[in-house]
């Protein structure tokens, strides 16, 4: 398909905290808006009802300048795509309500994408003119792991995947925040407990790496209930500040190290199995360096989106969105949003 | 004469309304007892019906109006979202009306010198209300107790909506008049909506935003903290 006779897509994403809209073209992303609130830091955690608020205050606003960016109108717009779950209610529900009646002003198509499919399709894109940044195609295995999800899937076509792994309690993000918050680091905690981290010994401490879990799922809440321990045994109670930074240091590198084993083990066990050279990476925890590096050791080809690709984003749903059936106007119209997927994901 | 689509969805209902052209006419969406708000699934499926039998389209519109609560917040955020998103694709206007002056705008013909208390199921055992006199407001919307709600009531009005209704014994003391429980007085006209957004002045895209009244729950519970660490 040449991009020239590609569809122009119009996708907005509002599945948890992030207000997100782009243009995609075809495999080329002409704007990728991400509107990141903030305001969540200062509840330790992503409050529905605040950010289903500001999805509302932010949508015409992320939706006119994905339009700006890419150069575009809705004149040029061909189909309209929009995540209809998983997530929170209350914020699909903006995004779902604003993609319908887009959609319907124009008498255009809609597309409901799913949000887990979306995280898959960000390796469908072009990114750059490099050849690590053309589109990845099928079959691969695809490593999601953000604040909100941690899976591991089997891609063997465009339009759908299959699960082989998920986390059986907390998502590797969320085990990154609480960890980051016994630590005495603010919200979100990825980034900061990476750098902690780096000034710490990996080996220091041992902290389980969901060993005893079968087959190919996760688990983190026995990792989160060692590091609390483990911070009571050095002394530092409740308050991790009674801890010396050499201390602390450590601890963050060797919970981080059990969260990357955790994670590129069951990459390593998917990739025996399923015979697949190729390994593409998503979510949030994507962005970590030590997991990059980890993963960089399999001696597989290696595919991790920009950033901007990986956390969650607007381009990654109209690329989806270039493979599921559109509804056509006005069958969409009653489409309402949903909480969990088939997959129970 | 311009074409204008009107709707609310603060309360359990979902109401729409087209105004213009000859038409002049309102479907809705009451919840039977037990089951939920539709809105997502019959706000555009019941504006598409009153176009189409209109022979119009959305692309049609010129004005888009829009009850801005107070109400159920996911309510208001689907209302208030579709408003703005219409206006935006169709280039039409835009107008929010609070839903509290449309209860009250269409009992004001019905109550003594036309004084309107307009309530609204708020939950939590509150009422969303305010009072009106003629279409201009008395007392603006506030979330308020029973107790106070008691206070607010008069014999020389009317009281209307589902607040209305349920709030009925607190209310009846003052001797202002609550019409019986299936009177229509009791659910948001959209057409009462579309008439007050007929004549009011466009307003900037953003301006039009739910009136939520009540903080959300995780912000109180912070505020309390920070204050409970400042004293
Ligand atoms: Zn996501």
């Amino acid at each position: 398909m040449s991009a020239a006779a590609a569809p122009t897509i119009l996708a907005i994403e509002t599945s948890c905290d992030d207000t997100c809209a782009a243009v995609v073209t075809g495999d080329q992303i002409r704007s990728n808006v991400i509107s990141s609130q903030g305001i969540h830091d200062r509840y330790g955690g992503v409050v529905p009802e605040v950010a289903s608020r500001h999805h509302l205050e932010l949508a015409n606003v992320v939706v006119d300048d994905a339009l700006a960016r890419a150069g575009a109108t809705l004149d040029d717009v061909d189909l309209v795509a929009v995540t209809q779950g998983p997530g929170l209610v209350g914020a699909l529900l903006v995004g779902v309500a604003t993609a319908k009646a887009i959609a319907a002003a124009r008498g255009l198509p809609l597309a409901s994408v799913d949000h887990l499919q979306g995280h898959v399709a960000a390796n469908f894109l072009t990114t750059g003119d490099g050849p690590e940044d053309k589109p990845l195609e099928p079959p691969f295995l695809c490593l999601i792991a953000s604040g909100g999800h941690t899976f591991l899937a089997n891609v063997t076509e465009h339009d759908g995947f299959t699960v082989l792994g998920r986390t059986l309690d907390d998502a590797a993000g969320e085990a990154f925040d609480k960890g980051a918050r016994m630590l005495g680091l603010p919200y979100p905690g990825g980034p900061h407990l990476e750098k902690l981290a780096r000034d710490g010994d990996p080996s220091a401490f041992t902290f389980p790496t969901g060993r005893g879990v079968s087959g190919l799922d996760f688990s983190f809440a026995g990792l989160k209930t060692a590091l609390l321990y483990k911070i009571r045994d050095l002394g530092g109670g409740s308050d991790p500040s009674a801890l010396d930074d050499a201390t602390r240091a450590n601890l963050a590198a060797a919970y981080q190290h059990a969260i990357v084993e955790s994670l590129a083990r069951r990459c390593e066990q998917a990739l025996a199995q399923s015979g697949t050279d190729r390994l593409a990476v998503g979510g949030g925890v994507a962005a970590n360096g030590p997991l990059r590096d980890r993963l960089a050791t399999l001696g597989v080809t290696l595919k991790v989106p920009p950033r901007a690709l990986c956390t969650d984003n607007a381009a990654m749903i109209a690329s989806a969105a270039r493979f599921v059936p559109p509804h056509p106007f006005p069958e969409y119209l009653a489409m309402d949003a949903y909480a969990t997927g088939e997959r129970g994901l | 004469m311009t074409t204008l689509l009107a709707f609310d969805t603060a309360t359990p209902a979902t109401a729409v309304a087209l105004l213009g052209e000859g038409a002049e006419r309102e479907l809705r969406h009451d919840p039977a007892p037990g089951e939920r708000p539709g809105h997502a699934a019959q706000l555009l499926p019941l504006a598409h019906r009153l176009l189409a039998e209109a022979g119009l389209t959305f692309a049609d519109l010129d004005r888009i109006a829009v009850g801005t609560g107070p109400g159920t917040f996911t309510g208001l955020r689907i209302g208030v979202a579709t408003a703005r998103a219409l206006a935006q694709a169709a280039s039409a206007e835009l107008t929010g009306v609070s839903t509290l002056q449309a209860l009250a705008a269409a009992a004001a013909a019905q109550a003594p010198d036309g004084r309107v208390l307009a309530v609204l199921d708020a939950r939590r055992g509150e009422a969303f209300t305010a009072l009106y006199e003629h279409g201009a407001e008395l007392s603006p919307p506030a979330a308020v107790t029973p107790g106070i709600l008691a206070t607010m009531a008069r014999a020389d009005a009317l009281a209307v909506g589902d607040g209305a209704v349920r709030f009925r014994d607190v209310l009846a003391p003052s001797g202002i008049g609550v019409p019986a429980d299936g009177d229509p007085l009791h659910r948001v006209s959209a057409l009462a909506l579309a008439r007050l957004a007929a004549s009011a002045p466009a307003s900037v895209d953003a301006a039009v935003t739910p009136d939520y009244v009540r903080v959300p729950d995780a912000e109180l519970t912070r505020r309390r903290k920070e204050e409970a660490a400042a004293s």
